[in-house]
């Protein structure tokens, strides 16, 4: 076990020297809740200050209900490109050489997750800062900020699973993409991460109430508007818990049977 | 001598059914530089891949250092070092940090790491440039760097696959150099596959001919040299095929030191001698006056390992290689364009 934990960390740590290197990168990490929060949240500012729509909100300022949903649409994309170097590693033979070395093998996605994990946990770490800096008050203080941010890293172990599962399976890039592109953009859409369940169309709430993503978006939000609300927060992380067995346990399934022959 | 890799009827078939590797044996005595030729698709890298573990044998009993690894794969790992055929260095890292991780995933403690980095990056001339990105490296760089990580945990039997693959003739010599050296500092065990006939011939102790998942067969470059004969004559005639130079090569065919004659694609004929092709050549000149054909040209050749080739294979590897290269090039392009 602790052989397998070293594995995966070095692993992981190879995927972080080559994240903190590329600055291009880091600066758009910076830059996009900055357009998000900025440019968006101000524009629909006005709209709380419709007593119906601050009631909807349960805000009285639209960047406090907005900075949950981009945290979590940050997690969302960047989760989701976790195990996708590991085709990028088959292709330059990188992945051989892994196998070919005495790590474990479930090391090696399992490494993948957690440098997406800790590379989601540095982005909401900015977005909580820049949020601040914005205005928005997280109720739950430097507490609360810390458990958002382990939130968001289980929530970022399911989509890395979930994407190492599709890199075993699917092996080009363009094809991935495509997929990636299909599932995110409606995860997204159809949850609380923008607009309450309440203003939705039936159909929709019912998709979004049964969308993970709500219920992260659920958790972190009561951290950041209301407080310590574990009838809400507990379920919520139970069921994320929950998934990130389900990813890890088949995406380590999928890998071991796509190199094992 | 004691045996470091013995592999008996190995046979390799993939999923879909197709047969890499057919009833394979042979052997490599420790500290012997073997070397696996073949065309493309002969089974080379699928029994590399099966000796260091990459892939299960379908059938066959493979022992490395007299252990049966087919029982107790757990043991090839420490004691076998791999390097594939296309260089797997990430290239968006130092030299060092490659170096390093590879120490790690051999579970090193980091101050033996540190100083076996050292020693391997200075033998290979690499140590100067430790601490650039190894996308800043030319192909024969990443080679050898490719090489050293292999080395790191210090393995008894060295698998190369296809070592000096698309690099150019300098290149390739020095890696030829390091790769000896290793065998003489470090009494390791050298398994290489190629498809360069200068390479095995340079480099290995024994070559297998392998082709079509088959080993051909096995011997001393020399001794391989010579089971094909001794000299070999190529003689071409201005005549196409007429009655005239057939009755000629009626005539040579009588010489008693010739062997054989056979024909290839480009109307040239192989004439192959017992010894000294040069007292011959006077004889062929007398006959094919007797006979009115005129000679175009004729050439005496020392047996080379590419004879010996054509001779097990039926066929030259050169067609091979060039397909091999482009498709190399094309590779390490498309590579050059994802920065």
């Amino acid at each position: 076990m602790k052989e397998l934990i070293l594995d995966s960390w070095w692993v992981a740590y190879r995927e972080l020297i080559k994240f903190f290197r590329q600055r291009t990168r880091l600066l758009m990490i910076v830059a996009q809740p900055l357009i998000w929060l900025g440019l968006m949240g101000n524009m629909m500012r006005g709209m709380t200050n419709s007593p119906m729509a601050a009631k909807a909100l349960g805000v009285n300022n639209y960047l406090d209900f907005m900075t949950p949903g981009i945290i979590l649409m940050t997690v969302l994309f960047g989760g989701i490109f976790g195990g996708l170097s590991i085709i990028w590693d088959r292709r330059i033979g990188y992945l051989e050489k892994l196998l070919a070395s005495p790590i474990k093998r479930g090391a090696i996605p399992l490494g993948k997750s957690i440098s997406s994990m800790i590379q989601g946990a540095m982005q909401v770490a900015i977005i909580i800062v820049i949020a601040s800096l914005f205005g928005v008050c997280f109720h739950t203080g430097i507490p609360g900020m810390l458990l958002i941010m382990v939130i968001a890293m289980l929530f970022c172990l399911i989509l890395s699973g979930f994407s190492l599962v599709l890199s075993s399976i699917i092996k080009t890039h363009e094809t991935l993409m495509a997929i990636v592109n299909f599932f995110t953009m409606p995860l997204m859409f159809t949850s609380n991460a923008l607009f309450p369940m309440s203003v939705m169309p039936a159909w929709l709430a019912a998709i979004a109430k049964v969308n993970p993503v709500s219920l992260a978006v659920t958790a972190i939000r009561e951290l950041t508007i209301h407080g310590w609300v574990w009838g809400k927060i507990l379920p919520s992380l139970g069921i994320i818990l929950i998934l990130d067995i389900i990813f890890i346990l088949i995406s380590q399934f999928a890998f071991q049977r796509e190199t094992v022959e | 001598m004691e045996k470091a890799i013995e592999v008996r009827n190995l046979t390799k078939i993939y999923k879909g059914g197709s047969v890499a590797v057919n009833d394979v044996s042979f052997c490599v005595s420790k500290g012997e530089i073997f070397g696996f030729l073949g065309p493309n698709g002969a089974g080379k890298s699928t029994t590399i891949k099966v000796l260091i573990g990459l892939l299960r044998p379908t059938r066959g009993r493979l022992f490395l250092n007299g252990v049966n690894i087919v029982k107790h794969p757990e043991q090839i790992k420490h004691n076998t070092g791999y390097a594939a055929q296309e260089t797997a260095i990430d290239d968006r890292l130092t030299c060092l940090e490659n170096i390093y991780l590879q120490g790690h995933f051999y579970h090193l403690p980091r101050k033996e790491i540190k100083k076996r980095s050292e020693d391997v990056l200075k033998m290979f001339d690499l140590f100067d440039k430790r601490n650039n990105l190894s996308n800043t490296f030319s192909g024969g760089m990443l080679k050898r760097l490719d090489i050293a990580e292999a080395l790191i945990h210090r393995p008894k039997i060295l698998f190369l696959d296809e070592p000096t693959l698309g690099l150019d003739v300098q290149t390739r010599q020095a890696i030829w150099e390091y790769i000896r050296n290793l065998r003489y500092q470090n009494e390791m065990t050298i398994f290489l596959t190629t498809h360069y006939m200068e390479e095995a011939d340079a480099l290995c102790d024994r070559i297998a001919i392998i082709d079509q998942g088959r080993i051909k067969t096995i011997d001393t470059p020399e001794n391989l040299k010579q089971q094909i004969g001794g000299d070999i004559i190529t003689v071409s005639f201005s005549e196409i095929s007429n009655g005239k130079v057939q009755k000629t090569l009626e005539k040579v065919k009588q010489i008693s030191q010739v062997k054989e004659i056979s024909l290839d694609k480009n109307k040239i004929y192989r004439i192959v001698v017992n010894q000294r092709g040069d007292k011959i050549i006077p004889e062929i000149f007398s006959i094919s006056q007797k006979n009115e054909t005129n000679i175009n040209s004729i050439r005496l050749q020392r047996p080379s390992l590419e004879d010996v080739y054509l001779h097990f294979t039926g066929r030259t590897i050169q067609e091979e290689e060039e397909n091999r290269e482009n498709l190399i090039k094309t590779r390490i392009m498309k590579r050059r364009l994802r920065r």
